[in-house]
């Protein structure tokens, strides 16, 4: 006890004379090694290797441009989902909303016969409502999100098919690509930029540019740290002035956004017309993605860095698959067994990392 | 710590071997349609469809389109998607790879326009089967191989007035699916009596079963029980028994065990599109067109497959070759 | 051991007896028909530690949660800086400098230390759209910060879950002192912890209350509340069973007090005659 009473003498400032108390540093190799997207980004070289081995189509640039679009078609919704998975929540009915976000476009553009802009500012607000619902409930409920977007999910599912076949009296919504401003749409959500002599999809370059951004808004912002305080401990976040419930609502409405932007780019690159019955299970490769990348599924840790990776590794397994000529019937099998090695890469590298 | 850090390794390790392991198998049975087949130049054909995994209608599509590719000396390459934006890609991949033809299925046009449109300007001949006559033309293709599904319903229709039936349910096993939604319009146009629409979920088969069943319950005014696929007639066929009615179950489409109904008098008939003939003609004529120069159809007709009518009094002939998985 | 307490006698008896920044008179809380407290008085200037103790449900959950803001009491004053409040949120509280450290923390231990440390406070640059934190500055303070109190992390990217269970009290307490505590309150901060990190906890208790901070230590532990106490309060089934300065005490008396006094001879002599039994 008197030993413990010697600590009072030296105050603040003048600790010099007493041992101070230290965490172990690491070295720049380690900290690189502890970032969240390491394991994927070896995924993502071996994955790049074994197909640029085995499949001779799979080295050629345009058909690398097949596999950035496969991969930016999932991967702008990852964007999204890693910000929300980070922030400690699921969207289950992202996929559909994507779709919802396409038809009410051109449902809205048709039946009123508006210009498509004016068609899809409408489709956004209803993207960011349904953004805003699913949060708002989660928040007022308290329910975990797994069940109420699970809600979501099942009435959007139903809901895509049965107003588009009251609206529409189809499955699938009528022509918009003669109306005004479809030009312009299809400029901005379909078109193909020439990148070196190879026609690059214009979405590879929004997935980039909203993956930048996320980054940017994810670690230098305020907001970027109060997800990850939202996800990692939300009741210390709310303790120390986080407004909790706003961030979460939020998360979901970036999520409404994103839908509705590769809502955009279905409907116009698919010239105009939306099936209605689509998007079921695109919820859970977008998920996929986020994980592979790194994001932890109980929330507070991860990168949208990962996320474009974990996009990336799907893109390449799906697009290298085809070019390799292996049967299609084991798309799925490999998409499975990319997952569960990344994520048991990341749960080992992480391990090794934070040993001390 | 030793079994932590090994465990990656080991499964990195295993992924690697089933990859191989897939590679080779691929591989192996290339070499051994090249060897069976004619003295021709070998050509690579993609044929990409939009196949939800696991329905046999499309065992049958790939039966036929191997053995024209065997017979020809074809490479073939089958890949599906049913998101119309996926299979998309999946065409854009095939023409990336420089395949020597494409064999589309058109079920969602509008989506696959672009993926089209490219394969076109890479001088990739296109040719489309099963879904799509309304379209094949405008969208590009060289020609097309399959059956017109409002002729298909009207036949269907006009069938039901012949046996005297008075109402008809018509199930479609898939929501959103334009192809199914014009067999049981066409279906309900020609039919004099009155024909009612139930949507199951297709993937779920005990709710296709309680679906059909509880329909039959509520309503016992139904004679026919109308499937759009030959799985769903023998689940409805158990849904009739279900429901203690006295209905007949009649269908598109066939597979083996609804031939073997059909010749046991449990189904009193199925509307055949001949999916192996699809399947095979679509190959085949892709290597005609680039081997001869040859179009089907002569590029402004489709080529039908139907509707071909299976049922009591030519099953024999269809039974022989339903065992050998190509009817 | 005499020699050192003289010292400290000496160093306290240096500071002269200031107003009290916190004042709670006769304060009471009731919950429907259940009485959680009655007449509490507690007195907390700067410079001052305030020690209140007592066992499991007597009341000092409820004490901490009225002086935090969260409660309002049903009976009695609260008064900061000598004039009368009535907190109806912790937000307010805070403004008023009254600084809680609840025993999770509210720390995120998946965050790296300074991003923790300005949680909710954070230090931002730019303008408009383009507004984006500090970075380099926040680092820069939270280290400063933590080394005024004595604890040095050379890696301020750590996130806080790899630090020691008493290094996070610190963050903690460090973080409360920053953004302008006068009063803080510690609840239970040694409760979860082993003897070597309850000294580190303690060191800093000190160290707060020497940059002239009121501290009010919640704990069961007479021992360490004796180690840095200059006032004691212990609390019981809702009431005050004592209240005394350092120099009327001793910690015998204190753990006697702690311990339920009269009550805990009864159970010492039942004991002891339930042992003359077995025999």
């Amino acid at each position: 006890m008197s030993q413990t009473l010697t600590m009072r003498t030296p105050g603040p400032g003048q600790g010099g004379s007493e041992k101070r108390e230290r965490v172990g540093r690491r070295s720049p190799l380690r900290r690189f090694l502890a970032r969240p997207e390491v394991g994927s980004l070896i995924g993502a070289v071996v994955v790049f290797a074994v197909f640029f081995a085995v499949a001779e189509p799979f080295r050629q640039a345009a058909s690398f441009s097949t596999v950035l679009y496969a991969s930016s078609t999932i991967g702008i919704m990852a964007v999204a989902v890693a910000l929300l998975m980070i922030g400690g929540e699921f969207d289950l009915s992202a996929g559909v909303a994507v779709v919802t976000s396409a038809l009410a476009t051109a449902m809205f553009s048709y039946q009123f016969s508006l210009n498509i802009w004016a068609g899809a500012a409408l489709a956004l607000a209803l993207a960011l409502g349904i953004g805003f619902l699913n949060g708002w409930i989660l928040v007022r409920t308290n329910l975990p999100s797994f069940l109420v977007t699970l809600s979501t999910f099942l009435m959007l599912q139903g809901l895509n098919i049965a107003v588009t076949k009251l609206v529409t009296g189809s499955v699938s919504t009528d022509n918009v690509s003669d109306m005004d401003g479809f030009a312009s749409a299809r400029a901005v959500f379909a078109s193909s930029i020439p990148v070196g002599g190879v026609d690059v999809r214009i979405t590879v370059l929004w997935w980039l540019l909203f993956a930048a951004l996320a980054t940017w808004v994810l670690m230098r912002t305020r907001v970027g740290n109060w997800i990850y305080a939202v996800g990692g401990n939300a009741e210390s976040a709310r303790a120390v002035g986080v407004p909790v419930k706003r961030v979460k609502i939020g998360l979901f409405m970036t999520v409404g956004f994103f839908a509705w932007f590769s809502g955009m780019h279905l409907l116009t690159a698919a010239n105009g017309v939306q099936q209605s019955g689509e998007g079921v299970g695109n919820e859970l490769l977008y998920i996929m993605a986020a994980v592979v990348g790194g994001c932890l599924l109980t929330g507070g840790y991860g990168t949208v860095v990962g996320a474009v990776i974990g996009a990336f590794i799907y893109g390449m397994t799906r697009q290298g698959i085809v070019y390799a000529g292996w049967d299609n019937n084991w798309i799925m099998f490999f998409v499975g067994a990319m997952l569960l090695l990344a994520v048991v890469i990341n749960m080992w590298v992480r391990n090794q990392t934070s040993k001390r | 710590m030793n079994r932590n850090r090994r465990l990656p390794v080991l499964l990195a390790g295993a992924a690697g071997l089933v990859l191989a392991a897939s590679a080779c198998s691929s591989s192996g049975g290339r070499q051994e349609e090249t060897a069976t087949g004619a003295d021709t130049p070998e050509l690579t054909i993609a044929m990409i469809t939009h196949e939800a995994p696991g329905d046999t209608f499309w065992d049958l599509v790939r039966a036929g389109a191997e053995d024209a590719a065997a017979k020809s000396g074809v490479t073939l390459e089958y890949f599906s998607d049913p998101e119309a934006a996926r299979q998309a890609t999946l065409i854009q991949a095939a023409v990336d790879k420089g395949v020597d033809g494409i064999a589309i299925t058109l079920a969602k046009p509008d989506a696959l326009q672009g993926a089209i449109d490219n394969a076109a300007a890479a001088g990739i001949p296109v040719v489309g089967f099963n879904a799509g006559i309304d379209h094949w033309q405008d969208a590009g293709l060289i020609e097309y191989f399959g059956t017109d599904e409002t002729l298909a319903g009207e036949a269907f229709g006009e069938r039901l007035d012949e046996v005297g039936a008075e109402k008809a349910l018509c199930v479609i096993q898939e929501q959103g699916h334009v192809a199914l939604e014009t067999r049981c319009d066409s279906l309900g146009e020609a039919f004099e009596g009155e024909s009612e629409t139930l949507y199951v979920d297709g993937a779920n088969m005990p709710e296709v079963r309680s679906g059909i069943t509880a329909k039959l319950q509520e309503d016992a005014d139904v004679d026919y029980v109308v499937t759009l696929g030959a799985p769903f007639a023998m689940t409805a066929l158990d849904a009739v028994d279900d429901a203690g009615s006295d209905a007949s179950v009649a269908t598109f489409d066939t597979n083996a065990d609804l031939v073997g109904a059909i010749e046991d008098g449990l189904v009193e008939w199925a509307v055949d599109q001949q999916p192996y003939l699809q399947g095979y003609l679509a190959v085949d004529g892709l290597w005609l067109y680039g081997t001869n120069g040859n179009v089907s159809g002569g590029g402004s007709e489709p080529v039908l497959t139907g509707p071909n009518f299976i049922d009591q009094d030519n099953i024999d002939s269809v039974a022989a070759y339903a065992e050998n998985g190509t009817r | 051991m005499v020699t050192l307490t003289d010292t400290t006698e000496a160093a306290r008896e240096e500071r002269a007896p200031s107003e009290p920044v916190l004042e709670l008179r006769g304060v009471g809380k009731t919950f429907g028909n259940i009485r959680a407290l009655s007449g509490i008085d507690l007195k907390v200037g700067a410079g001052e530690v305030t020690c209140i103790l007592g066992d499991n449900g007597a009341g000092k959950s409820t004490l901490i949660k009225i002086i935090a803001g969260l409660h309002a009491p049903t009976s009695g004053e609260y008064r900061v800086d000598g004039e009368p409040v009535a907190f109806t949120s912790p937000r307010q509280a805070l403004d008023r400098g009254i600084a809680t450290v609840y025993q999770d923390l509210a720390l995120v231990p998946l965050m790296p230390v300074w991003r923790n440390f300005f949680l909710g406070s954070e230090i931002r640059t730019g303008f408009g759209p383009f507004r984006m934190l500090d970075v380099a500055g926040m680092r820069r303070v939270a280290e400063e910060e933590l080394g005024k109190m004595g604890i040095d992390l050379p890696d301020i990217d750590a996130p806080v879950g790899n630090l020691s269970g008493g290094q996070r009290q610190v963050v903690a307490i460090a973080r409360a002192v920053y953004f302008g505590a006068r009063v803080l309150i510690l609840d239970e901060p040694t409760a979860a912890l082993g003897v070597k990190q309850s000294g580190v906890v303690l060191k800093y208790v000190n160290a707060a209350r020497d940059a002239g901070l009121g501290v009010i230590f919640i704990t069961h532990n007479p021992h360490h509340a004796f180690m840095v106490g200059d006032h004691f309060v212990v609390v019981k089934l809702g009431r005050t069973e004592l209240d005394a300065p350092r120099s009327e005490l001793t910690l015998e008396e204190l753990t006697h007090h702690m311990a339920g006094g009269a009550e805990l001879d009864a159970l010492e002599h039942e004991l002891k005659r339930g042992e003359g039994e077995g025999r």
